[in-house]
């Protein structure tokens, strides 16, 4: 069973029907399936890596953007290909659309609507099924629970406050209650969101047009080429006005005047948290993005706010390009409860319910991104813990996914937890156009990627060695020079020796012979990485292997850190809570030092 | 992340006081030690083929250059103390003899071990009981707190604050980057804070070159006596040993061979050395005797010279000082000041009596000044003293040299990243650990980020 249809249910349901389980996804309102909260958007720094490694494994979430995109950017394009990252305008109601009707055609998963509010439990903790609003009893082996923002969820605008997930529905009242009744630790978080309004009443002509790229780019390995409709997304910048206004009524802000006890994410802070911690900036940008193309509803991404509406509406009328605008939503923040994700094993199962399972925005992280990746793994878990298999945990150092997981079981978080390329150590391995090549052998080996995948990355590395070898073979002539100044330096050299040069792009080496031009751009990149990184890439590897070596030290899951002698006392009640799978995972618990990790190698070896 | 050695490289250290005395010990182990080994040591005998618990005396040598003469003591694993393949060196206590083995040895492929490795590797490897647990804890402990609270006692901290301070410089411009990365759409005033990169380089650099003082007062410095028969050379070597090694006499050349004594010069450790009078020899003995002395002095780390200042500079006295081609410090002394006929000193002497002792400060003072390099000295200066740590400085140096080249070739902020991270990697060894938690926290802070 899975609890609650959000971009985390919506995998993990998913998952578990198609590799052969019997499986109810129960949630609040049916018509609210895969609805996207807050912004339009898709992938991102970091999340567009999700999404591709989503794919790589065998998720849902890279289709239904390829198929619901309004606008695509390849974000970073300048920064270098390890931290380049897709990103694509969603039409939001065509994504939800999308989302239902994947469900709803997937045999072996039926759909639900009603609201858990406890879980049966059997008399050795092992989950039963679930209770629910209406009094229904529903039996389940393993239950994946993904409530999103409305576990006892709140809704505050100003002075006003009312239960609720998102603005027009109501919160899930009880579950919340009866988790801490069992004893799991329970946190209240909380986030936000800006107004909406009507794009008829910008004045589009005052704002400044923020480009698409030419070309949309797919997310999913499988999808071909995307030919959809583009619409264009608007910049402009609040100032001294705005700021004004904010301040003057920021003792009306429920987050100032202490109504929320919730912490806020600070890497995307209402514009009352700007304003108020750097008072030295005079401006701060917001992009209006459509929300669809069946609406004309319009997004102001940078502006979220809990401020009084008829406050939120003064301060956006001082906006470039928004003086007339028409407030059809207005901005609004909700805290909810999450559980504490330490209370999970690294397969994301909690460690003191068997068979219950934790994904998405309930175990503290916030974004589709996040919670479709973690719901996939719940979902991939779940089954596996069915077939009495082990789980699937992903390493730092080969996915995202792995990374933000290994964060949430092993350090917890205490804000809103979102991926950045920053906590990954070796980013430079994790590029969104090699997921496949890190991680469809794991999709491969659960059970949901098929030989047609696999097939079709076997002609990815074939290419791309065949570029490698046409780059090393081929050398650059007079002719080529002449064409291309950059190139004079390097003659007599190889392309290769050439491509090293940062100044000289796969693209225009591709122009200059038309063998390397017959591959897709997408390859000639991996290619143009490998060669151009590969003195990094060497360095990065030699620290990987030290990463490796502690990672591939496991610790049994019976390990007694009760009784094993010699660790100090803060480290053995930390070791205790988080039961760390690896050495590796031990030495990243804070707390943890040196000497206790000296000690578990040796209660280890002793093991042995 | 907390930085774990790989248990099982090979490794070496001294684990005698770094002294000069009759004899150290140098111990290495670690898989492959013994390998590493063999082409060191003179050919008949091969450590790796050597059975364990045997003691071999052979030549260790540095290509064709015989370094010492030595007995190595052969272990195998599991019977050793860290249970791995390893060996014990005995070799001569001098100085520059250690100095010169454990550097062949690094440059064979050894690391310097942290300070209770070997105790590390003896508990990992089930050498020591579990009830011992506690005992070794403390031990590693130390080697944390090595980085913390040793530098932070001895040298008030002040290494571990520059450190810091590079750290945190870096870790500005590493935030700098990762809101580049990690917030394209953001127009945050930051770009590559070539400042910050300056600033960390320099204190870095600093620190490197403060090595050779912090090895002085680690491992101290030689010091030959020269001068004519008589000057007083045997004097001023007893008073500054403060004992009556050397036969005083006015009888001209009593002195034949050289002597040598340790001394502690303004809390240097210094070995000084008595040597015969510079003088034309005529007997075989005494021609020997003065080999010996120039021997002694062309390879002192300084030369004290004297004069007998009531007899004045003859043409030999001339002829050595005005022909000092060496780098090392030669500082001039105009000895027997006490007495009544003595002549105005030279300028560029330092006057001094050997027999009542004055103007010895002065001297020991100069002495110590002239080895440090004339660097500021006995002030509030850190100085780097342990190789270990002048290995990360120097690792982070080359990475900070690294970001600069990126930097100008135009590489993109992924990789100049990278150069970033393994500069603070190395530094923070230095400091303790980190971990990407600061870097986000660092970006939230300093930068208004997020939509
Ligand atoms: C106001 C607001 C602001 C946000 N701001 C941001 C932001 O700035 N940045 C960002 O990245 N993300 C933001 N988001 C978060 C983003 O929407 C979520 O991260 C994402 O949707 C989480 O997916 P999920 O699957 O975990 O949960 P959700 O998408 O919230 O889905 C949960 C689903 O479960 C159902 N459900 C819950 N409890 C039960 C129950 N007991 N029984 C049955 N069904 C149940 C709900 O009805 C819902 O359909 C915001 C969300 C909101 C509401
Ligand atoms: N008055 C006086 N006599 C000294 C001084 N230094 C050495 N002498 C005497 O000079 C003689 C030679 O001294 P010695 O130390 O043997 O000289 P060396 O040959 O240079 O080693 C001895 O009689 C010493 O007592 C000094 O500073 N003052
Ligand atoms: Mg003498």
């Amino acid at each position: 069973m899975v609890i609650g249809a959000g971009h985390a249910g919506i995998e993990a349901a998913l998952a578990l029907a198609r590799l052969g389980f019997s499986t109810i996804l129960v949630t609040q309102n049916l018509d609210a399936i895969g609805r996207m909260s807050c912004n339009p958007a898709i992938g991102g720094i970091a999340k567009g890596n999700l999404v591709r490694e989503i794919d790589a494994l065998g998720g849902q979430m890279a289709k239904l953007i390829d198929a619901s995109m309004i606008q695509f950017r390849m974000l970073n394009a300048s920064r270098g290909p390890a931290v380049q990252a897709p990103r694509a305008q969603a039409d939001k109601a065509l994504y939800a659309a999308l989302a239902r009707r994947s469900l709803e055609a997937q045999s072996g998963l039926s759909l639900f609507q009603d609201t858990v509010v406890d879980l049966l439990l059997d008399s050795s903790a092992r989950v039963r099924g679930v209770l629910t609003e209406r009094g229904n009893h529903i039996r389940a082996r393993t239950v994946v629970l993904t409530t999103g923002t409305f576990m006892e969820g709140r809704l505050f605008i100003g002075d006003w406050s009312a239960p609720g997930g998102r603005l027009g529905e109501p919160a899930a009242e009880g579950l919340g209650a009866s988790l801490r009744r069992r004893g799991f630790t329970v946190g209240r978080l909380k986030t936000g969101t800006p107004a909406r309004g009507l794009g008829r009443s910008l004045d589009t002509a005052r704002m400044a047009l923020q480009q698409p790229d030419p070309v949309m780019r797919p997310f999913s390995f499988s999808t071909e080429r995307i030919e959809r409709p583009v619409v264009p997304c608007w910049v402009t910048y609040t100032n001294e006005q705005t700021h004004r206004i904010i301040r003057d009524n920021i003792h009306r802000s429920p987050l100032y005047g202490g109504k929320i006890v919730g912490r806020g994410p600070r890497y995307c802070p209402s514009i009352e948290d700007k304003v108020v911690r750097f008072p030295e900036r005079a401006r701060h940008q917001v992009f209006v993005e459509p929300e669809g193309l069946g609406t004309d509803e319009v997004y102001l991404n940078g502006v979220s706010s809990s401020l009084p509406e008829e406050v939120q509406e003064a301060f956006l009328h001082t906006l470039r390009g928004l003086e007339s605008l028409q407030i059809v939503r207005p901005g609004y923040a909700v805290e909810y409860d999450y559980l504490d994700p330490t209370q999970l094993g690294p397969g994301l199962m909690t460690k003191a319910v068997d068979g219950l399972f934790v994904a998405g925005q309930t175990n503290g992280t916030s974004g589709y991104e996040e919670a479709a990746a973690q719901g996939l793994v719940a979902g991939i878990n779940a089954a596996l813990h069915l077939q009495s298999r082990e789980p699937l945990v992903l390493s730092r150092a080969e996915a995202y996914i792995g990374v933000m997981v290994d964060d949430l079981v092993t350090r917890g978080t205490e804000e809103p937890y979102r991926l950045f390329t920053s906590r990954a150590e070796y980013r430079l391995s994790l590029c969104h156009d090699t997921a496949d090549i890190r991680l469809l052998r794991h999709g491969r080996m659960v059970g949901l990627q098929d030989a047609g995948a696999e097939e079709r990355l076997e002609r990815k590395l074939r290419s791309v060695e065949e570029i490698r070898e046409l780059l090393r073979s081929r050398k650059v002539a007079g002719v080529d020079a002449d064409a291309l100044v950059a190139l004079a330096s390097h003659r007599g050299r190889s392309f290769e020796q050439a491509l090293r040069d940062p100044k000289i792009a796969i693209s225009e080496l591709a122009a200059r012979e038309p063998l390397l031009e017959n591959y897709a751009g997408e390859w000639l990149s991996l290619a143009e990485t490998a060669v151009k990184y590969a003195g990094y890439v060497r360095r990065q590897d030699d620290l990987v292997g030290r990463f490796r070596s502690l990672e591939d030290k496991r610790i049994p899951p019976g390990f007694d850190w009760d009784t094993a002698a010699g660790f100090s006392t803060e480290a053995r009640e930390k070791l205790k809570r988080i039961r760390p799978a690896s050495v590796g995972q031990a030495s990243r618990i804070p707390g943890v030092r040196p000497p206790d990790i000296a000690v578990i190698l040796v209660h280890l070896r002793r093991a042995r | 992340m907390i930085v774990i050695r790989s248990p099982d490289d090979p490794i070496a250290a001294l684990a005698t006081p770094a002294a000069s005395s009759a004899l150290a010990v140098i111990r290495v182990s670690g898989p492959g030690s013994l390998e590493l080994l063999s082409p060191l040591v003179a050919r008949r005998f091969d450590p790796a083929a050597a059975r364990g618990h045997t003691i071999h005396r052979c030549v260790v040598k540095d290509g064709d250059e015989d370094v010492d003469d030595v007995l190595i003591a052969v272990y195998k694993s599991p019977k050793s103390y860290t249970g791995e393949d390893g060996a014990e060196i005995f070799c001569h206590g001098s100085l520059p003899v250690i100095q010169r083995l454990l550097s062949l040895l690094a440059r064979s492929g050894f690391r310097a071990a942290g300070p209770g490795e070997f105790t590390q590797r003896a508990f990992l490897n089930g050498r020591m009981g579990l009830t011992q647990a506690e005992a070794v804890n403390e031990i590693v402990r130390a080697k944390t707190d090595r980085a913390r609270g040793l530098a932070l006692q001895r040298l008030g901290g002040a290494i571990e604050d520059r450190v810091q301070k590079a750290r945190d410089a870096l870790l500005d411009l590493r935030a700098s980057l990762e809101v580049l990365i990690d917030y394209p759409d953001e127009q945050t005033d930051s770009g590559v804070d070539t400042e910050k990169l300056d600033n960390a380089e320099r204190i870095v650099m600093e620190l490197v070159h403060t090595y050779p003082q912090g090895r002085i007062y680690q491992e101290g410095v030689s010091v030959a006596i020269a001068g004519a028969t008589n000057a007083g050379k045997s004097s001023l070597f007893n008073l500054l040993l403060r004992q009556d090694r050397a036969i005083v006499s006015e009888i001209h050349g009593t002195t034949r061979d050289w002597l040598e004594g340790t001394a502690s010069i303004q809390g240097i450790p210094v070995r000084l050395f008595d040597t015969a009078g510079l003088r034309a020899a005529t007997d075989a003995l005494e021609i020997q005797g003065l080999k010996k002395t120039h021997e002694v002095i062309d390879s002192a780390d300084a030369v004290l010279y004297l004069v007998d200042g009531t007899r004045g500079m003859d043409a030999a006295d001339r002829k050595f000082l005005d022909g000092w081609q060496r780098p090392a410090p030669l500082l001039r002394v105009w000895n027997k000041s006490d007495l009544r006929g003595v002549l105005p000193a030279p300028e560029g002497f330092l006057t001094a009596s050997a027999v009542t002792g004055t103007g010895i400060d002065d001297i020991q003072r100069a002495l110590a000044e002239a080895t440090l390099g004339g660097a500021p000295f006995g002030g509030a200066e850190p100085l780097v003293d342990s190789e270990r740590q002048r290995d990360l400085l120097t690792s982070a140096l080359a990475s900070l040299k690294r970001l600069r080249a990126s930097l100008s070739e135009g590489a993109t902020p992924d990789l100049l990243a990278v150069d970033c991270a393994e500069a603070m990697d190395s530094l923070e060894e230095i400091t303790g650990a980190v971990t990407n938690a600061e870097v986000l926290d660092r970006m939230f802070s300093r930068f208004c980020v997020g939509k």
